[in-house]
C-alpha cells in the first residue's frame, strides 16, 4: 500500500520535472533561421519559376529538409557552447512531440509530389502550413507558451487557406511561393525576433 | 516493516502543492510566478502560500524584476531547499524498496 502511493508520488514528481524543463534552446535564432530560410525560398521559387507540382514540392522539401537540419546544428552548437547534453529529456521529448505530425505531413506532401498534379499545389501548401502548426502545437507543451499561440496563428493561417482554396481551386504558383514564402519566412522572422528581444530584455533584468 | 523512512520524510515538502512546486523547480534552474500557476493550475493566493512557506523553510528563492516594464516574480531552489527534495526522492525510493522486500 504505501509502496503504491511512495511510487505514485515519484511518478508525480518525475512527471512534473519533465513538464517543467522547458525547452528554451536556441528558438530565437532557430526561428529566425527558418524565417530566414523560408523568404529566401518563397523569392526563389517566385524567381527561378518553379511551378509543376512536382518541382513545387522537391523544391519546398528540400528547404524544408535544410530547415530540420539548421535547427538541428544550431541546437547542438548552443549545447556545445553551454556544455550541456544535446540529447537531454527535453530535446527528446520535443522530437517525440514533432515527429507524429511532421511524419504525416511529408507522407501526405511525398504523395502529392508523386501524384504530380498542379491542380493540387494549393492543397500541398496547406497541408504543409496545417501539419507543421499541429507539430508545433504539440511541441508547445515543452516550450515557452508562445510556440503555442504561434502553432495555432499557423493552423488558423492554413484552414483560413483551405476556405479560400475551396472558392479559387486554381491559385497559380507564384501565390503558393508567396504564401509559403509568408508562412515558413516572414511569421517566422517575426516570431524569432518576438523571442530574441524578450530573451534579452529576460537577460537584462 | 521499517516505519523509519515515512516518519523522516519532510512535511513542508509532504503537501501536494508544495511538493508540485519542488519539483517543477528541481528540473528548471527558474521559473516565472506565472510559468508555476499556469503549469500547476492554482490560483493566485495558493501559490503565493505555498512559496510564502517554502521560502520561510528556505527552500525556494523568489527574486522579483521588471521585463517589459512590468513587474516579474521568478522562483527557484535554494542549495538547501536542492538538498531536502533530493531526501525526500531517497526516502521515497527507500519506501518502495523496503516494501519491496
Amino acid at each position: 500500500m504505501e509502496s503504491n502511493w511512495a511510487v505514485e508520488h515519484l511518478q508525480t514528481i518525475r512527471t512534473l520535472m519533465e513538464r517543467s524543463a522547458i525547452y528554451r534552446r536556441a528558438l530565437a535564432p532557430i526561428m529566425l533561421f527558418v524565417g530566414a530560410l523560408g523568404l529566401a525560398g518563397g523569392v526563389a521559387g517566385v524567381a527561378l519559376r518553379v511551378e509543376s507540382m512536382h518541382a513545387f514540392g522537391l523544391f519546398w522539401l528540400g528547404i524544408a529538409a535544410a530547415a530540420v537540419i539548421g535547427a538541428f546544428l544550431l541546437a547542438r552548437r548552443q549545447a556545445l557552447k553551454e556544455r550541456e547534453t544535446f540529447w537531454s529529456p527535453p530535446t527528446r521529448r520535443v522530437a517525440q512531440a514533432l515527429l507524429p505530425a511532421l511524419f504525416c505531413g511529408l507522407c501526405m506532401s511525398l504523395v502529392l509530389v508523386l501524384v504530380d498534379d498542379d491542380d493540387l499545389l494549393p492543397l500541398f501548401v496547406i497541408l504543409c502550413i496545417l501539419f507543421y502548426g499541429c507539430s508545433l502545437h504539440a511541441a508547445g507543451f515543452f516550450m515557452p507558451r508562445g510556440m503555442k499561440l504561434f502553432a495555432w496563428g499557423l493552423i488558423g493561417g492554413g484552414l483560413l487557406l483551405l476556405i479560400w482554396a475551396a472558392q479559387d481551386p486554381a491559385a497559380p504558383a507564384h501565390t503558393g511561393h508567396l504564401l509559403m514564402g509568408f508562412f515558413f519566412g516572414l511569421l517566422h522572422l517575426a516570431y524569432g525576433a518576438y523571442l530574441y528581444l524578450t530573451e534579452k530584455r529576460k537577460t537584462a533584468a | 516493516m521499517n516505519p523509519e523512512p515515512f516518519l523522516q520524510l519532510d512535511r513542508v515538502i509532504h503537501e501536494k502543492g508544495r511538493l508540485a512546486i519542488m519539483s517543477m523547480l528541481a528540473a528548471s534552474p527558474e521559473l516565472s510566478f506565472t510559468e508555476l500557476r499556469d503549469a500547476l493550475t492554482m490560483t493566485d493566493g495558493n501559490l503565493t502560500t505555498h512559496i510564502r512557506a517554502l521560502q520561510q523553510e528556505g527552500y525556494v528563492a523568489v527574486a522579483k524584476s521588471y521585463q517589459n516594464n512590468r513587474p516579474l516574480t521568478t522562483c527557484s531552489l535554494t542549495p538547501t531547499g536542492r538538498k531536502a527534495f533530493a531526501e525526500y526522492i531517497n526516502l521515497l525510493e527507500q519506501i518502495i524498496r523496503q516494501t519491496k522486500k
